[in-house]
């Protein structure tokens, strides 16, 4: 049983209305279009895409903040709509740009918290140690604390009780690098202690470092679903060599496109297995060679780069990019 | 009801409980300390003809008058500054305890935990009939305090100010519940408070009017403050179904939020 599973969950804001419905279309937007995907328990799982693709949207119906149109969705093996409080007991939430009541000090905020949630808060000195929020901070009235702080008590507030599953909306928004590294820290020791933490970003160099598989929205569809490895290792990396002699001959080779040949240098994109790129180039008279290591970022912008272009339906069925 | 939430919603209000409510109590006791020094002239001059009584009506504005202590309590219960007041909490409170968190983004961090939106309704309810009940019994308190002070106790009834009390309240829990509903409904504070202050203006000048301009009189009972009869009850004869009315306006109020508010979709803050 995955920790998360949705099957077709659909949601549509608005309402055709029934006098006038040629009037309506505009009311009606699709932000998640069946969505199915599943979460497995200890995972730590990235969900991207840009604003508006339909991340909160996902993540307010497993929370029971919004009710389907179409689908269902469990999460923790209870029903996301019937069950909704069960699970909150279970969970920890941050939401993105995360708001609270500014005339509480910090403590007391993280207190009333933990008054609300009925369980204790186990992990929250040692989480406030590590993203170095001070007993001095915590007295201050969260008004006066800065975006990056605040941001750090959402963060304690949310898995101060060491919930089994943790959704993060946008988490490391607002800290600064030396905090994004603690609060990664943070979330290498939740997966190292059997928490399940499904987050969306759109930063992707975080979730290339913390997620062990990710999901890709676009337009409120998925558009692809794998491990990171995986979905890097069909990545297109560029390449570049410095010649003193003949090119090699890259035409025909598998994997190999985008082959250019000007100034002593070529260029290509190498995508897939190395060996046959490997075997194409041995003996060449090759004085320098750069692959740049596939980033997720391209592999991002891959499923961002036509925008007028629906995505394929195959990519939902299979979970690969489309190509 | 989540005794968490209640406290939050205590500890987040206490301060304008108090300032609300010693303000109300101070216009309590000023209204008795007005008419004991002045009662006594402004009915001279009523009833000696002098004044026209289309003008003479202005003194039984919203029910109350200046011809008897019990008058001149029930028109500072209806005074615009006193209900202005209680509406701090009634309106203020009401119809910002859910569409004001939900503007602000602390709804969802609220309903982060295991809360059911029902039991977040009543917690908020209970906070808002709690506060109504304080500010009411303040301006009750401040009666009978410039009672005492003047010492005219025997002339306010003072076994029927706890009649006076719930009378009060009830029309201020409507108000509250009916704030309430507008809250649930809404994803911003504007709405909620525009509509709740709407009904509450219309109700208000419903009544005022009627009893100012007797062609207007059948439109009070359209008017939740036309069930508040403070003459009556200060003289024990409160009308009951008047009081059954005013607790059915809470009952339906309530029912309406407890129907929409489990059921509508919580889009994130803008």
């Amino acid at each position: 049983m995955g920790a998360i599973e949705t099957v077709g969950l659909t949601k549509q804001y608005g309402r055709r209305r029934l006098l006038r419905p040629h009037r309506s279309r505009g009311d009606v937007v699709l932000a998640l279009d069946r969505l199915s995907l599943e979460v497995r328990e200890g995972e730590v799982f990235g969900f991207l895409g840009p604003n508006g693709a339909g991340k909160s949207t996902a993540i307010r119906l497993l929370l029971g903040f919004l009710h389907p149109t179409a689908g269902r969705a469990t999460v923790l093996g209870l029903d996301a709509e019937r069950d909704s409080v069960a699970i909150r007991r279970r969970i920890g939430y941050l939401p993105g740009g995360v708001a609270f009541w500014d005339s509480l000090t910090g403590e007391r905020l993280l207190d009333e918290l933990t008054g609300f949630a009925g369980r204790p808060a186990i992990r929250r000195r040692e989480l406030c140690d590590r993203l170095e929020l001070s007993e001095e901070t915590l007295r201050r009235p969260v008004r006066d604390l800065s975006r990056g702080t605040r941001q750090k008590l959402g963060i304690v507030q949310a898995l101060q009780h060491d919930p089994e599953l943790a959704i993060l909306d946008e988490p490391s928004e607002g800290l600064d690098p030396l905090m994004q590294h603690a609060f990664y820290a943070v979330l290498d020791d939740l997966r190292a202690a059997g928490r399940t933490v499904f987050f969306s970003s759109h930063v992707l160099s975080e979730v290339e470092r913390v997620c062990d598989r990710v999901a890709i929205v676009r337009r409120g569809r998925l558009v692809a679903l794998e491990e990171i490895d995986a979905l890097l290792a069909h990545r297109r990396r560029n390449v570049e060599m410095r010649l003193t002699g003949a090119a090699p001959a890259l035409d025909g080779v598998p994997g190999v496109t985008a082959v250019h040949r000007f100034d002593g240098r070529l260029t290509c994109q190498l995508e897939g297995d190395v060996k046959p790129f490997l075997a194409a180039i041995a003996g060449a008279p090759i004085a320098d060679l750069t692959i740049e290591p596939a980033r997720l970022e391209d592999a991002f912008l891959e499923f961002y780069e036509d925008e007028s272009e629906p995505p394929a339906n195959a990519a939902v069925a299979t979970g690969r990019s489309p190509r | 009801m989540n005794g968490a939430l209640l406290r939050h919603a205590w500890r987040a209000n206490r301060s304008r409980l108090i300032v609300v409510s010693l303000a109300l109590a101070l216009w309590g006791a000023l209204n008795v300390v007005i008419y004991d020094s002045l009662g006594d002239q402004v009915r001279a001059i009523l009833e000696s003809g002098a004044v026209p009584p289309e003008f003479a009506r202005f003194a039984q504005f919203g029910g109350g008058d200046f011809l008897s202590l019990t008058g001149a309590v029930a028109l500072g219960f209806i005074h615009p500054i006193a209900v202005a007041l209680q509406l701090m909490f009634a309106v203020g409170f009401a119809a910002s305890a859910v569409a004001g968190e939900h503007q602000r983004g602390t709804l969802e961090v609220l309903l982060a935990r295991p809360l059911a939106r029902r039991t977040v309704w009543a917690t908020l309810a209970a906070a808002a009939a709690l506060f109504v009940a304080t500010t009411v019994a303040a301006l009750t308190a401040g009666v009978l305090l410039g009672a005492v002070a003047t010492g005219r106790t025997a002339e306010l009834g003072l076994a029927n100010l706890p009649l006076q009390w719930l009378n009060t309240s009830l029309v201020f829990w409507a108000i509250a519940a009916v704030s309430l509903a507008a809250s649930v409904s809404f994803d911003r504070l504007a709405p909620a408070v525009g509509i709740s202050l709407a009904i509450v203006l219309v109700a208000y000048t419903l009544e005022v009017l009627g009893s100012l301009w007797p062609e207007a009189r059948p439109l009070q009972p359209y008017s939740l403050f036309h069930y508040l009869d403070t003459k009556a009850n200060l003289i024990g004869l409160p009308h009951w179904g008047d009081l059954a009315k005013l607790g059915a306006v809470s009952i339906g109020a309530a029912a309406y939020a407890l129907m929409v508010f489990p059921r509508r979709d919580l889009a994130a803050p803008a």
